[in-house]
């Protein structure tokens, strides 16, 4: 009975999108012919209507989509339908969360899949950010509707890409085969190229191909890595089958050939770090996350670059038993301050408002990097917090940013003025999700970044810590003064263009729920602890 | 097959392998660049299956075959069939756009290619903690492996053209696969599978983003991607 | 031993010379059928030799020694590299001293002769001409020598009859990578150095892209007959050098009158085959730009040095 609920419920948070995804494409298959597989379809129309003849194109596939603009009870269902796979996620999450509490952890599958404290943290960081972007979504599509941009079946792909990206951020976090876990991070690449580009201007289209190239590039290092600690633990006597098996591999770690560890846990570290917005290969972010749609620059923003940083978090577990952990030490805070001094910089003369949040979570991530460095059971417990409050808080900014692109048409800072007066509700989930982001208590980032500041000078290292406190000093005045600049002053009007709150409460909810987390855990103590536990900190 | 003969039949696939990265970089018509990427796809292929029938190990033998279907003749024919959508309009108005030739890597090709002879200087120089764990044929030819995934990576960064980069990315890809069959004959099957898979999509994707930016740019040239900037 | 050595190092550098106008014009012959021309035959380098020899010498005014003696200097090191190249035999008296570095640098003082040579005659197409050819020499000695080399990390020598007597012992040598490499980066080189296309056109009078007649634009008489002799013999040389590398199969390993025999038609066929192949080949070929030399030649090179580091790394014994 216990055997078949564990499958279930580390099946569920994959399989559950991927079934919406289908049910999407069937849904959005049903007016047309043809093909009835999820992902080919997505691709083939736009191939079949990209290709041949440049000049026609647009003007060729309008009349198709007034045609296909499905009706708008359709669409109203169909919004309603994708917050079915967050609620399932988070739903797992819980029951998995009452299954692992004391450091157990469930298996599937002879160990592909396995959840423990880690797993579970991170799917609820999933289930909640997905919950916000997809609640927001709906609004964001009805924008492109009305623009006329929602042609044919952008929406079912729309939907589509979503479902699937969550599917494969659900597979990265619950499977335990370090090579099924590159797969799944690879994955999300690709999924998330169209909803990047999906645009077709210049600019997304350069966004996408910088997305795709930088992270596909960066990623094939990681895997590399992933090849040749696959090597070294092949050599120490590990059988084929558990070779990639991560709590094999954590276990029997000090078997393995240091110089080849070293080699690729370098490997892995600069290429998962692409995908997570570290140095070197950090170039595509501000670009993809300024040209995705809002939900999706918020999925991608608030969990994607988790997801990829909770690979690191296992690979470090190697690398320390076989390394010491010195080695990892070094590695990631030369990365985490080199991207923080890198992001501070950009900001200050940042004047694109997608661009500056994109930035931020650059300097979020090295925030992160930097507590995993420290090493001690409060850094990385402030570090996997901050995660969760970033999560929430930068998803929250920026679907807010997404309806000021709508409301203002533009997404350059200095030509947003009064917000609050204009749209006081948004301007205030706005300001306050920035105010989370600069980590003003009550916002639980307040009491993650004072935990890795505290960890950091009694574990010794004083110094990087006092360098990356001045750095988002400096980060913190550029963003201050910028958003001040946006939200403060005289409105345009006398009347304020208010969203309809159905739009807004996904915002709420979200800046709700990090600012609980910032007052107290509540029964999400023991999990956070046993996660941290689970990642070395002992 | 004698110890011998395997020996020197992995040296020679290696051989081939690292050649035709060298005879990538070096060409500059995109048509034969994408020949040449389609037999070291053939030159990869033949790692797995000869390590399989070295070892009796047919499953082995069957992955190379699928290796080889992939490598040699689905990605290529992929890109090729991207590079025949680009140049099909300079056909018909008899323009040379320049979309089938890399006319001006950012680094010319004679540098390129002393850059490749550095690099696999450097290949080896990093592989060695690799080969003296375990020193068998297979991973004395590691380094090949390593040089190829140098070399990929440079050619990404150096070259101008949309497609010159993709095949710039499956090189890198090669290199990565053929370094997963000598040192530790292949990544397990799930992991394989799950790779191709993505390698593929990872084309596709690429191939209609290509498109895409001939539509938008007028053409693939990447040094037109600067409308995002700080 | 010693008589038949002697012969075999006269047989060789008699072969070269006499064989070097003989393969030019069979070059030009098989060129010429292909083009659908009848040809002058094979005898006719040896005919405008006669012809030239029998003019009165002339040197042009305001020229120095350079110009006089590099005629005679480039015959002259060819010839010594003829006799130590193992064309026929691996088993002469002179063989300990066939270093590979010696053979190089005796073919690279030729070339600086003529270099020379071409600056001293004081005209624009000297001048330039002994520039590209300069240009061309910086990347083709060191292909050649990185090549060879290759070959002799087997053998363990640069010893070029040790390289060769190993070859034709342990045939598998030549199937390596490592040979297989530094074939294609010497023949590249080979071309290169002896003035063919792709690399220059020995044909052409054309001053944007002449290397080697730009140079020996000023020569008249018996030292143009010398100087065209050299450069015929370089190439019976260097064809010859590369059929005993990677073709080595009947080359006398010991001293027998009956390999020599065998050695001498065998080395005549395949200098034959070789050089019809490369007449073939330009037919087909066009020359490249001149700035697109030195990626063909650094391609070469990086061949070479690939040839080098597999031949190293790659071997299981190492």
């Amino acid at each position: 009975m216990g055997e078949v609920s564990s499958v279930l419920l580390l099946t569920v948070p994959t399989a559950l999108p991927l079934a919406v995804a289908g049910a999407y494409a069937l849904a959005g298959l049903r007016p047309r012919t043809g093909s009835v597989l999820a992902v080919p379809s997505t691709a083939e129309p736009v191939m079949a209507g990209g290709r041949p003849a440049p000049g026609t194109d647009g003007a060729g596939r309008m009349p198709t989509a007034v045609r296909e603009a499905p009706p708008a009870q359709g669409r109203h269902l169909a919004d309603w339908a994708a917050l079915v796979s967050p609620a399932g996620i988070l739903a797992c999450a819980v029951l998995l969360a009452l299954r692992v509490s004391g450091g157990r952890a469930l298996r599937a599958y002879s160990g592909l899949l396995r959840a423990d404290a880690l797993t579970v943290w991170m799917l609820l960081v999933v289930g909640a950010v997905a919950l916000i972007a997809c609640a927001s979504a709906p609004a964001h599509l009805a924008d492109e509707g009305e623009a006329g941009r929602a042609a044919g079946g952008s929406v079912w792909r729309f939907h589509i890409l979503v479902q699937a990206f969550l599917a494969a951020m659900c597979l990265a976090v619950v499977t335990a085969n370090l090579g099924v876990l590159w797969v799944a991070i690879e994955a999300t690449t690709i999924v998330t190229a169209f909803l990047v580009g999906h645009r077709r201007t210049r600019t997304s289209v350069e966004a996408a191909w910088k997305y795709v190239v930088i992270c596909s590039a960066g990623i094939a290092l990681a895997f590399l890595g992933t090849v040749l600690i696959y090597y070294a633990a092949r050599q120490a006597g590990i059988g084929e089958a558990w070779a990639l098996d991560w709590p094999t591999l954590a276990a029997r770690a000090d078997r393995l050939d240091p110089a080849v560890t070293r080699l690729g846990i370098t490997l892995v570290v600069l290429g998962f770090g692409a995908k997570a917005g570290l140095v070197p290969l950090h170039a595509w972010l501000p670009d993809a996350h300024s040209q995705a749609p809002a939900p999706v620059s918020a999925l991608m923003s608030g969990v994607l670059l988790s997801v990829a940083f909770a690979a690191l978090l296992r690979y470090r577990m190697i690398a320390n038993a076989a390394l010491g952990p010195d080695f990892t030490r070094v590695l990631l805070t030369v990365i985490a301050l080199l991207t923080l001094a890198l992001a501070a910089a950009l900001m200050l003369a940042q004047r694109d408002y997608k661009r500056m949040l994109a930035y931020s979570s650059m300097e979020h991530m090295s925030l992160i990097a930097l507590g995993t460095a420290i090493g001690t059971p409060l850094a990385l417990s402030a570090a996997l917090l901050h995660i969760a409050g970033h999560g929430l808080a930068k998803s929250v900014a920026f679907c807010a940013s997404g309806r000021i692109l709508h409301l203002t048409g533009t997404a350059r800072i200095g030509r947003v003025r009064g917000l609050l007066a204009r749209a006081p509700m948004l301007g205030g989930a706005f300001g306050l999700a920035v105010a989370a982001l600069l980590a003003f208590p009550p916002f639980s980032l307040f009491a993650s970044e004072l935990g890795i500041a505290r960890a950091g000078f009694t574990a010794g290292m004083g110094w990087p810590v006092a360098i990356a406190l001045f750095l988002v000093l400096t980060a913190f005045a550029a963003i201050t003064a910028r958003t001040a600049r946006m939200i403060l002053g005289p409105g345009p009007g006398p009347h304020a263009d208010e969203e309809p709150s159905s739009n807004l409460w996904p915002l709420v909810l979200g800046l709700a729920a990090c600012a609980a987390l910032g007052i107290t855990l509540g029964p999400l103590a023991g999990l956070l602890t046993t996660a941290a536990h689970t990642i070395g900190g002992r | 097959m004698s110890e011998g003969l395997f020996t020197q039949l992995l040296d020679l696939a290696c051989g081939a392998f690292l050649l035709a990265a060298v005879i990538v970089l070096w060409r500059r018509e995109l048509t034969a660049i994408v020949r040449v990427f389609a037999l070291q796809g053939v030159a990869l292929a033949a790692i797995p299956v000869l390590l399989g029938v070295h070892e009796r190990r047919w499953d082995l033998v069957v992955v190379g075959v699928g290796i080889g279907v992939l490598r040699a003749g689905l990605l290529p024919y992929l890109v090729r069939r991207a590079l025949t959508a680009l140049t099909a309009g300079q056909q018909r108005y008899g323009t040379d756009t320049g979309e089938s030739r890399e006319t001006q890597p950012l680094v010319n090709v004679a540098a390129s290619l002393l850059t490749a002879a550095a690099l696999t200087l450097l290949a080896y120089a990093v592989a060695r903690p690799l080969v003296e764990l375990d020193p068998t044929p297979e991973t004395q030819a590691l380094p090949v492996g390593l040089a190829v995934v140098l070399i990929g990576f440079f050619t990404l960064v150096t070259r101008r053209r949309a497609l010159s980069q993709v095949v710039g990315f499956l090189l890198l890809d090669n290199g990565i696969t053929a370094t997963a069959f000598l040192a530790a004959a292949g990544v397990p099957l799930i992991v394989e599978l799950g790779v191709s898979f993505d390698v593929l999509l990872a084309v596709l994707v690429l191939q209609i983003l290509t498109t895409r930016m001939r539509e938008a740019f007028g053409t693939t040239d990447i040094d037109d991607l600067r409308e995002l900037h700080d | 031993m010693s008589g038949v050595g002697y012969v075999a190092v006269a047989g060789q550098v008699a072969v070269v010379a006499a064989g070097g106008p003989l393969l030019a014009g069979w070059m030009r012959q098989v060129r010429a059928r292909m083009e659908g021309r009848v040809g002058a035959g094979v005898l006719q380098p040896w005919r405008d030799m006669r012809k030239l020899l029998r003019k009165e010498p002339i040197t042009p005014v305001g020229t120095g020694p350079a110009l006089r003696i590099a005629p005679a200097l480039v015959v002259a090191t060819v010839a010594v590299a003829a006799a130590l190249v193992p064309l026929l035999s691996t088993d002469t008296p002179i063989s300990d001293r066939a270093d590979l570095i010696l053979v190089v640098a005796l073919i690279a003082l030729g070339t600086l002769a003529l270099a020379l040579a071409g600056l001293d005659s004081g005209t624009a197409f000297g001048g330039m001409g002994a520039s590209r050819e300069m240009t061309v020499a910086a990347l083709v000695e060191p292909t050649i020598l990185l090549s060879v080399f290759a070959l002799s990390i087997p053998a363990g020598s640069t010893n070029l009859p040790a390289i060769v007597s190993g070859t034709v012992h342990d045939p598998a040598r030549l199937a390596s990578p490592a040979g297989l490499l530094a074939t294609a980066a010497l023949a590249v080189a080979v071309l290169a150095e002896t003035g063919r296309i792709p690399v220059d056109n020995p044909s052409t009078h054309l001053e944007l892209t002449m290397i080697h007649e730009a140079m020996v634009l000023e020569y008249a008489g018996p030292d143009l007959a010398l100087v065209e002799l050299g450069a015929q013999m370089r190439l019976t040389l260097l064809l010859g050098l590369l059929a005993s590398l990677f073709a080595p199969w009947g080359i006398a390993t010991s001293a027998s009158w009956a390999a020599l025999a065998v050695a001498l038609a065998l080395f005549t066929l395949k200098v034959a085959v070789l050089g019809a192949v490369l007449a073939a080949a330009e037919v087909f070929w066009a020359k490249l730009r001149l700035f697109r030399v030195p990626e063909l030649l650094a391609g070469s090179f990086l061949l070479a040095l690939l040839a080098v580091i597999v031949s190293y790394f790659l071997s299981s014994e190492s």
